[in-house]
């Protein structure tokens, strides 16, 4: 494996982009890292998909720059950046087979034949179809055509990849294990890797840090894991993974169901005490909705092994919590 | 019983549509097979003496060879233009655009016989009339059109990622017109092209207004033909000029369906 050139890194400067009366993505600043895996994450309509295309270079900001390796590229037309790019869908040039495809960004770039050869199947080898090479794409299942697409963005080595719900099209279980396989190629080629989702768990799983959007603004940037155990907006909690809002004294609190104890009524003290009005079996965890004094619903997840038998409706629970389990949130 | 009734009647009805449209074309087959020296349907036996006089003419066999090369050439014209005009527009996607296109199919809504005035009064102080280069110029003004309407068509169902996808991957705008675009709207083209043919093919109005001596279409000879005599040759004429443009058509429906079965099995 070729391992790419050195750069890669990006620097988003108060990007902008305004459609007439509508500002798609709002003054946005980020630093991403060469060689990172960062995903852009937020419901449709939050700007994460214009924020990419801008990146590209299929759409012009309003207002800002970006810069790669401190050079400003944003006035450069996308033929000129060189990013590779993953599109939803997978746009493959349906009248080429798989390896004229794959060997389309060489070819434009005058390459010889043995070259594109050699290079076409060091990247097939890279995403496991060696043998599918003769085919169009029409021919392949969803997953393969994936896979076509991924090794037509990296095949000329790019310093950047942008991948756009590269997974939307797939079912659930070829989804999870297309996630692994693209870490582990991400992890082979250490491209930096700029991924556009609405799939919190893809975004959890696979990301060394997170972006979170909303509104066409940034909400919060972390690790998954910072994310999810301090998120500090409402949005950010909910969106990522679940979680209880707990209003005390003006200050909204967020706490995640799993780190709720809960037990029968009288056992000991009691942070809140409510009656179980619904339970869930999910097999490794029972999900308790528990109503609580002010008519409020908490859920409560309960690890299934060690929770012990499940509470029927109706049962007086108590809850507790420890103090580092509830974060404060930001307003 | 019902539906079988009305269908058997929709049936009926499209025939006797497609008789009404067809026949008066037809008429000229046996009209080209009369033994008589005037126009009229055969009586008593058919004979072959038109087609052997229409081939055997060198005036109408120079008629036959300028049509072919105005037909070709402003087919060529026609397409270049026209494609390249619906890519622009398709790339800009405007309201100042659509305006553009508007104005572009005005050919197609005048009638021809303003248009031909039209191209006289331009054309007789350019000293493009009675000449190649005038009719050619002539009928690819009145053909691009016909051609912007079907690459449009096309382009309406190409996947803009896939332009994407190729610029993306360090491809020149032209280099993704030539590799990418103009592939995966090649059927829209040649349907184009098709139609660009019959049209300048078998085009009399702008051609009586500007042809003289030096160019005389096929079309043209037909006209003055049937003006001047009632020489049975102008039916074998219509009979040949039909089947040219049969062929012309039948090449481009063999193509859509060999691509169509290429797509499919790779």
């Amino acid at each position: 494996m070729t391992t790419p050139t050195a750069p890669g890194s990006l620097h988003l400067t108060q990007l902008t982009k305004r459609y007439g009366p509508v500002t798609a993505v709002d003054n946005v600043s980020l630093q991403i890292q060469r060689g990172e895996f960062l995903t852009l994450l937020g419901p449709s309509g939050s700007g994460k998909t214009t924020l990419l295309m801008m990146i590209a270079g299929f759409q012009e900001a309003t207002s800002g720059d970006i810069l790669l390796d401190g050079t400003s590229i944003g006035a450069m037309p996308a033929e000129k950046r060189g990013f590779g790019m993953v599109f939803q869908g997978y746009a493959l040039f349906p009248h080429m087979t798989v390896r004229d495809n794959v060997g389309y960004a060489l070819s434009v770039r005058h390459r010889s034949r043995a070259e594109i050869a050699a290079r076409v199947d060091e990247m097939l080898d890279l995403v496991q179809l060696t043998t599918l090479g003769d085919r169009m794409p029409g021919q392949l299942s969803g997953g393969q055509q994936q896979r076509v697409a991924l090794a037509r963005a990296l095949c000329f080595a790019p310093p950047v990849l942008l991948l756009d719900e590269p997974l939307g099209a797939l079912d659930k279980k070829l989804r999870i294990e297309v996630q692994a396989q693209l870490k582990d190629i991400h992890r082979r080629v250490g491209t930096t890797f700029v991924y556009v989702t609405h799939d919190q768990e893809e975004a959890l799983s696979m990301s060394d840090r997170i972006v979170i959007m909303r509104n066409g603004r940034i909400e919060q940037v972390g690790t998954p894991s910072d994310l999810y155990q301090n998120p500090r907006t409402e949005f950010a909690a909910s969106f990522l993974g679940k979680s209880n809002f707990l209003r005390q004294g003006g200050a909204v609190y967020a706490l995640r169901p799993e780190k709720i104890d809960l037990s029968p009524a009288g056992s000991g003290p009691a942070r809140l005490r409510g009656q179980v009005r619904d339970m869930a079996y999910f097999g490794a965890v029972l999900k308790y909705q528990v109503t609580v004094p002010g008519g409020e619903a908490i859920e409560v997840d309960v690890d299934a092994w060690r929770g012990g038998d499940p509470l029927p409706p109706g049962t007086d629970v108590d809850l507790n919590w420890t103090d580092a389990a509830a974060v404060r949130l930001d307003g | 019983m019902k539906p079988s009734t009305t269908a058997r009647l929709n049936t009926t009805l499209a025939w006797v549509l497609l008789v009404f449209l067809v026949a008066p074309a037809l008429v000229a087959i046996p009209v080209s097979l009369t033994s008589k020296t005037f126009l009229s349907f055969p009586t008593d036996e058919l004979s072959l003496q038109h087609y052997r006089k229409l081939f055997g003419s060198a005036e109408w066999m120079s008629s036959f060879w300028q049509s072919t090369v105005i037909a070709v050439a402003s087919t060529l014209l026609a397409t270049a233009t026209g494609t390249l005009c619906a890519i622009g527009l398709w790339r800009v996607s405007s309201k100042a655009g659509e305006v553009m296109r508007a104005v572009l199919l005005l050919p197609l809504v005048i009638p021809p016989i303003i248009a031909a005035m039209a191209f006289y009064r331009l054309f007789v102080p350019l000293g493009l009339i009675d000449s190649y280069p005038g009719l050619i110029l002539a009928h690819t003004v009145l053909a691009a059109p016909l051609v912007l309407i079907t690459v449009s068509a096309s382009l309406a169902g190409f996947d803009v990622r896939l332009e994407q996808a190729s610029r993306g991957l360090g491809a020149s705008g032209w280099t993704t017109m030539r590799r990418v675009i103009l592939p995966g709207i090649k059927p829209g083209v040649m349907a184009g092209a098709v139609f660009a043919f019959i049209s300048s093919w078998d085009e009399i109005v702008v051609t009586l207004f500007l042809s003289k001596f030096s160019v005389y279409t096929l079309p043209r000879r037909m006209w003055n033909g049937i003006r001047e005599n009632t020489d049975p040759t102008v039916a074998a004429a219509a009979v040949v000029l039909m089947v040219v443009t049969l062929v012309a058509f039948l090449i481009w429906a063999l193509a859509a369906r060999a691509r169509a079965k290429g797509l499919k099995h790779g």
